[in-house]
């Protein structure tokens, strides 16, 4: 404040009153800058670590894959495929559709049964038709249908497993429905 | 013959190795009974004198020493697993069949390592039963009867980690089941409620970064393994620190 | 060295006390017992220690030895075993799903349970029953946590001992590999109040996916009540009871009880009246 050691001058409480804000107004900027960058350096490397958890590639199965032709497949569900691509390929009298093999409660595989024409979960008991509506147990929505198309060169089923079609169902007596023609439309059905 | 051994006795722990190890008597008096809890590390968790009521077996069951005891056991015998056990989803499963069969005494130690896991589920399970229904968890004690409840909960996600290791069918659906509950979770999981209108997919939710990925594959494994070994240990051994402090420091519950 | 010596040379050396140092532990100690009361941890805890470490390590081998660890055949993603169960103490969360959405069975309510139990030290204001078994003193805490704990071991017993193939419901005398006939499917409580009312399925207003009917809001109105009676109740008739606790406690403790109790009351919804959901909306079902 007077570092040559210089007489101070008598100044007018106005002034003092003065010094003394514009110091506290310095005081409280240094501990702003000071605790805010502290803060910020404490929140950046925070959400740093938080993504670095977040893997940004991935070492997994392919999830676009083909699956031969539409006339490898009869009516009803074929249950080949589940070993190799968690998938049933099912054909009704109007097409084909790929349902997940995998359960919408926990993630079990469900196995079919061909004499009940039932998918049911080994977990915890989900009960799916043929459609993949809920005829019972815990599931909360239907089974997936994924998308499907015909690759122009060769003809073959191309399943993207990424494209999912998920809408809301509506509870009935009869368990979890959603209303078929409106799941039957492109990408998730194949009119062959 | 009693000249003989007392003069080794004599000769022993007179040295300056003795000396600098065991800075007390034999406890077979009441000032060295008390010195040796206070210059022993371990035994420093316990008090130099306790009421009479606290050593009571049927007031503590010794459950929470015995909680720690498991604790120690599956430190062990979980270090001596490692050593033949690589987290590497081709290897892995064929490491614990190895135990089994060809490594002496591999099975032993797995064995105990599981049933050390299953007791001290069990035995933390019923320490904070006896805690509640003794009122011990009453002022001064709230803190600490919330730490236990975090290392309860330490203890089920260090099971649930370890269940993955073998990378049997037991494992993978286990993991399968537990990781899409992950998966459900509110506003961080992308089937759980308001999930998806936040914008969470398979490969941004909270079970992506549980995984490594959107399946129970490689990274998963790795992952858990990690975690299990060394992550989550090092927050048990940290809780527990504080949880033993605080009971030395307020001392065992009793009626004033 | 030599003052660790002088020390101990100023201690008596055998006067039935600690040697002065009984007064210092006394000080940091809670209770207010004469030194009579107290005995030393060495012999007559460390004893104790030993042998029960000792017994625990001997049922640890004989358990090693007599029963093996399990090992199942490799990890593969496409075939589920049938029937799939966690360890045994997550059995009764497993149970739970059964009855509620993963959301709610795997994450809201065992946070719920965690959250319950760290609270409870600071909801439970008596002061009596500290250190001692008691019930008398302290009945209303002891009941409801045994009501918990029973609830928890019960759905563990279930899940070990009474689920099957497809999660069925198995008696230890029945033929365990043998699938049970599908039974008839489960109806949201909205469909049975619409339907027994005689009510249209028909929105009174649609927010974006949810079209709120009559019957849905009927459904809320009760899952709302059952919270706001058993808020009302106890405070209108027992204010004695809601003076001890005070508002914040008495809205904590209030809500994990009903919650708690809201449990055993959805599973027997599904169990008397195939009842799948109490309330549904797009987001979320309960």
């Amino acid at each position: 404040m007077n570092p040559g050691g210089k007489k101070e001058s008598p100044q007018n409480p106005q002034q003092q009153q003065a010094d003394v804000s514009r110091r506290r107004f310095f005081t409280l900027m240094g501990l702003g800058i000071g605790w805010g960058g502290f803060a910020a350096a404490l929140g950046g490397t925070s959400v740093g670590a938080l993504r670095y958890l977040f893997p940004n590639v991935v070492y997994e199965p392919p999830t676009v894959f083909k699956i031969g032709k539409p006339d490898d497949y009869g009516v009803g569900v074929d249950n080949k495929l589940k070993k190799e691509r968690q998938i049933w390929v099912v054909r009704n009298e109007r097409g084909i559709y790929v349902l997940v093999a995998i359960c919408r409660h926990l993630g079990c595989t469900p196995n079919w049964f061909d004499d009940q024409k039932r998918f049911r979960c080994p977990c915890h008991g989900s009960i799916y038709d043929v459609t993949g509506n809920v005829v019972g147990g815990p599931a909360p929505r239907t089974l997936w249908r994924a998308g499907v198309s015909i690759d122009p060169v060769d003809g073959q089923i191309v399943v993207n497993f990424n494209q999912r079609q998920d809408p809301d169902p509506k509870g009935t007596d009869e368990g979890l429905m959603v209303d078929e023609k409106s799941r039957e439309v492109p990408p998730f059905f194949l009119q062959v | 013959m009693n000249k003989l051994l007392d003069q080794i006795r004599e000769n022993v722990t007179q040295t300056q190795v003795w000396k600098s190890i065991f800075r007390h008597g034999f406890p077979s008096n009441d000032a060295n009974r008390a010195l040796v809890m206070f210059s022993n590390v371990i035994l420093h968790l316990h008090p130099v004198r306790v009421r009479r009521g606290a050593l009571k077996i049927k007031f503590t069951w010794c459950l929470g020493g015995l909680t720690f005891f498991f604790f120690v056991m599956l430190a062990v015998t979980g270090v001596f697993l490692m050593f033949y056990y690589v987290p590497d989803t081709r290897r892995a499963y064929n490491d614990i069949k190895d135990l089994g069969t060809v490594i002496y005494f591999g099975s032993l130690f797995r064995n105990l390592h599981r049933w050390s896991a299953h007791a001290m589920v069990f035995s933390v399970w019923m320490h904070m039963t006896r805690v509640f229904l003794t009122g011990s968890y009453k002022p001064p004690r709230e803190f600490n009867w919330v730490v236990g409840v975090i290392l309860l909960v330490v203890t089920l996600v260090m099971s649930w980690t370890g269940y993955l290791l073998p990378w049997d069918q037991l494992a993978l659906w286990a993991v399968t089941v537990g990781s899409k509950m992950a998966e459900a979770t509110p506003l961080v999981g992308n089937a759980g409620p308001f999930g998806p209108e936040l914008g969470m997919g398979v490969d941004n939710d909270v079970r992506f970064v549980l995984l490594g990925g959107t399946v129970v594959g490689q990274s998963a494994l790795l992952r858990f393994y990690v975690l299990h070994c060394l992550g989550l240990p090092l927050v048990m051994a940290l809780f527990m620190a504080v949880h033993f402090w605080r009971i030395r420091k307020d001392g065992f519950s009793g009626p004033l | 060295m030599a003052e660790k010596e002088t020390t101990l040379g100023t201690l008596p050396k055998r006067d039935g006390n600690s040697g002065g140092l009984a007064a210092l532990i006394k000080k940091s100690a809670s209770d207010k017992m004469g030194p009579e009361d107290h005995v030393l941890v060495w012999p007559n805890l460390v004893y104790i220690e030993l042998i029960s470490m000792l017994f625990a390590t001997a049922l640890l081998l004989f358990l090693s030895l007599i029963s093996p660890a399990p090992l199942e055949e490799l990890a593969s993603s496409d075939t589920t075993p049938n029937p799939t169960k966690a360890p045994w103490y997550f059995l009764g969360l497993q149970e739970l799903l059964v009855y509620f959405d993963p959301w709610l069975a795997g994450v809201v309510l065992p946070s719920l349970i965690i959250v319950g139990l760290v609270l409870l030290p600071y909801i439970d204001p008596n002061p009596k029953g500290k250190g001692y078994y008691t019930f008398s003193e302290r009945k209303f805490a002891v009941l409801g946590f045994c009501f918990g704990l029973a609830l928890w071991y019960i759905l563990i017993v279930i899940g070990v001992w009474f689920r099957g193939l497809d999660w069925s419901w198995y008696w230890p005398w029945e033929n365990w590999h043998h699938h049970k006939p599908i039974t008839g499917g489960l109806v949201d409580l909205e469909v049975i109040i619409g339907k027994t009312l005689g009510m249209s399925d028909t929105p009174l207003v649609t927010l974006g996916r949810y079209g709120v009917t009559i019957a849905n809001l009927i459904t809320w109105a009760l899952f709302l009540g059952y919270y706001a009676i058993g808020f009302s109740v106890p405070f209108l008739t027992m204010r004695k009871f809601y003076n001890t606790l005070g508002f914040v406690r008495y809205n904590l403790m209030m809500f994990m009880f009903l919650s708690m109790l809201g449990v055993p009351l959805k599973i027997f919804l599904r169990l008397l009246a195939n009842v799948k959901y109490v309330l549904v909306t797009p987001w979320f079902k309960i």
